[in-house]
């Protein structure tokens, strides 16, 4: 399991990060966070608003 | 000398991946998230723009809100980076005040107590003084800490009318076994501060005669304390899997100020009337929902990135659990389907599902024999739902080498009362209309 460094090619690409676009994803926590009973997992949880 | 540019192109194309990692790292960073990827050393110092402008609708005249948002990073020498976030919302629209809906029409005060407003026979009752614009600004700092550790920092605020958030927070993720398994630690601590219009009513007293204010108190807090913990691991060239653990914890006024329940007849199931005051006022009797003052939840998230033949396949998982008795589970599944060299397509599903809250209730019932409950909500946020949403991202690469991306997505909320809850008539009417929204959210990205 795992590679060398001169493995990383793949990895290193902008499209294989875990949080590839971050607007996004800020995003949908907080509609997510104003419309469900759940929040957070991939980071905090969020919120900071009056939605929930 | 074609050669020569071509090579010139890879090498500036390698190095702007290589700022894309670093960013994105960072952005992990701010949001409490690990980033298992290599990141290299910067040379110079960079500034990176990433706005978007969203437009968020929901149907029936509910909820609409469009959102400008900004985040700005400044890269400096040895990895460190300053993250500014700036996000303006602006809300108008309807949303459920909690009541049922009611053969006859209905009258309700405004939350302001001020004004009077009248609902249609048949119609579900939604509080159309729905309107507010909010300010976010996020700020943090991120810098390595010693060969393999990152340390992060961070603060966050936000103003509405009605609403003030400040909050702090901390990681620090580290990295092991030649840097395949990255570990990290967080804490985000939020002190929020609640300021209803018109005051904040004293659970379950009744909704009042325009101008009368004597069930409302002054202004409310809450804390929220979140800690992460998580892992991510390189499996192969072309597979990275990360998993977290999550608690979180809410203490202070959790209730939505907002939020009334029917008191309803014990046979017929009909909201019980009343005459309103001569200045207006309801003419049912609604109480104001009554939550628990803290929660406690947990979670359990996992992601997996998978690159196929320049295919990038991203799908995660998430479990919660509370003590509210709310257990949920998150599927989310996106591909990223690159066209030609420049641009990409990448379709999104989401399915998300929750139990209700022990505590939620369509309505409160109206008997002697029978104490109402120690909390009671029907906040739709509640209760038992299924939502899905689809979408497609379509985004390409600007002349000038910018990122530019266009999204449309559609989430459509499904729910249901437990079938125990529903009384006589109820059980005919539609008492958990779906929800429908649309997303539309264009990016723009540029580094200088």
């Amino acid at each position: 399991m795992g590679v060398q460094p001169w493995e990383r090619e793949i990895l290193a690409r902008e499209d294989m990060q875990l949080t590839t676009d971050p607007l996004e994803a800020a995003t949908d926590d907080h509609i997510y966070f104003s419309k469900e009973a759940s929040s957070g997992g991939r980071g905090f949880g969020g919120g900071g608003c009056g939605c929930n | 000398m074609a050669a020569g540019v071509t090579d010139m192109t890879s090498i500036t194309s390698r190095k702007e991946r290589s700022v894309s990692a670093t960013l994105a790292a960072a952005t992990c960073a701010l949001l409490g998230t690990t980033a298992a990827a290599p990141v290299d050393a910067q040379e110079e110092p960079k500034w990176d723009f990433n706005t978007s402008l969203l437009y968020y609708g929901e149907d029936e005249s509910r909820v609409q809100d469009m959102s400008l948002k900004s985040i700005i990073r400044r890269l400096f020498a040895d990895d460190r980076t300053l993250t500014l976030g700036l996000t303006v919302d602006g809300l108008t629209g309807a949303t459920p005040s909690g009541a049922i809906r009611q053969d006859v029409p209905q009258s309700f005060t405004r939350p302001s107590g001020s004004g009077s407003y009248v609902v249609p026979a048949g119609e579900l009752p939604l509080d159309d003084t729905f309107k507010d614009t909010r300010v976010a600004i996020t700020a943090g700092w991120q810098q390595p800490a010693g060969e393999k550790g990152l340390l992060s920092v961070g603060f966050s605020a936000s103003k509405e009318y009605d609403y003030l958030h400040t909050g702090v927070n901390a990681s620090y993720a580290h990295d092991f076994n030649n840097r395949n398994t990255t570990i990290s630690a967080g804490f985000a601590f939020a002190s929020d501060s609640i300021e209803p219009v018109g005051g904040a009513p004293i659970p379950f007293t009744n909704m009042l005669d325009v101008g009368d204010t004597s069930n409302r108190v002054g202004d409310q807090d809450k804390d929220v304390l979140d800690v992460v913990f998580g892992v991510s691991q390189v499996i192969s060239k072309n597979l990275l899997v990360q998993a977290n653990y999550s608690f979180s914890q809410s203490d202070g006024y959790l209730n939505n100020p907002y939020k009334v329940l029917s008191m309803v007849d014990s046979v017929s199931g009909d909201t019980l009337t009343r005459t309103p005051g001569i200045e207006g006022g309801p003419s049912g009797i609604f109480l104001f929902e009554s939550r628990p003052d803290e929660r406690t939840q947990h979670s359990v998230y996992t992601q997996a990135k998978y690159f196929m033949n320049g295919k990038v396949l991203d799908a995660s998982y998430r479990y919660m659990t509370d003590d509210w008795e709310i257990d949920s589970h998150t599927l989310d599944v996106r591909y990223r389907w690159p066209i030609g060299d420049s641009s990409y397509i990448e379709p999104h599903v989401r399915y998300y599902t929750q139990t209700e809250a022990e505590f939620y209730r369509l309505s409160l019932v109206d008997d002697s024999l029978v104490p109402l409950p120690q909390f009671a909500s029907s906040d739709y946020r509640l209760g038992n739902f299924d939502a899905i949403t689809a979408g497609l991202k379509y985004g390409w690469k600007t002349r000038n080498d910018n990122d530019m991306s266009i999204r449309v997505e559609w989430y459509t909320q499904s729910g249901t009362v437990p079938a125990g809850q529903l009384i006589g008539n109820q059980a005919s009417r539609d008492n958990y209309p779906d929800l429908n929204a649309l997303i539309v959210q264009f990016s723009y990205r540029f580094s200088r």
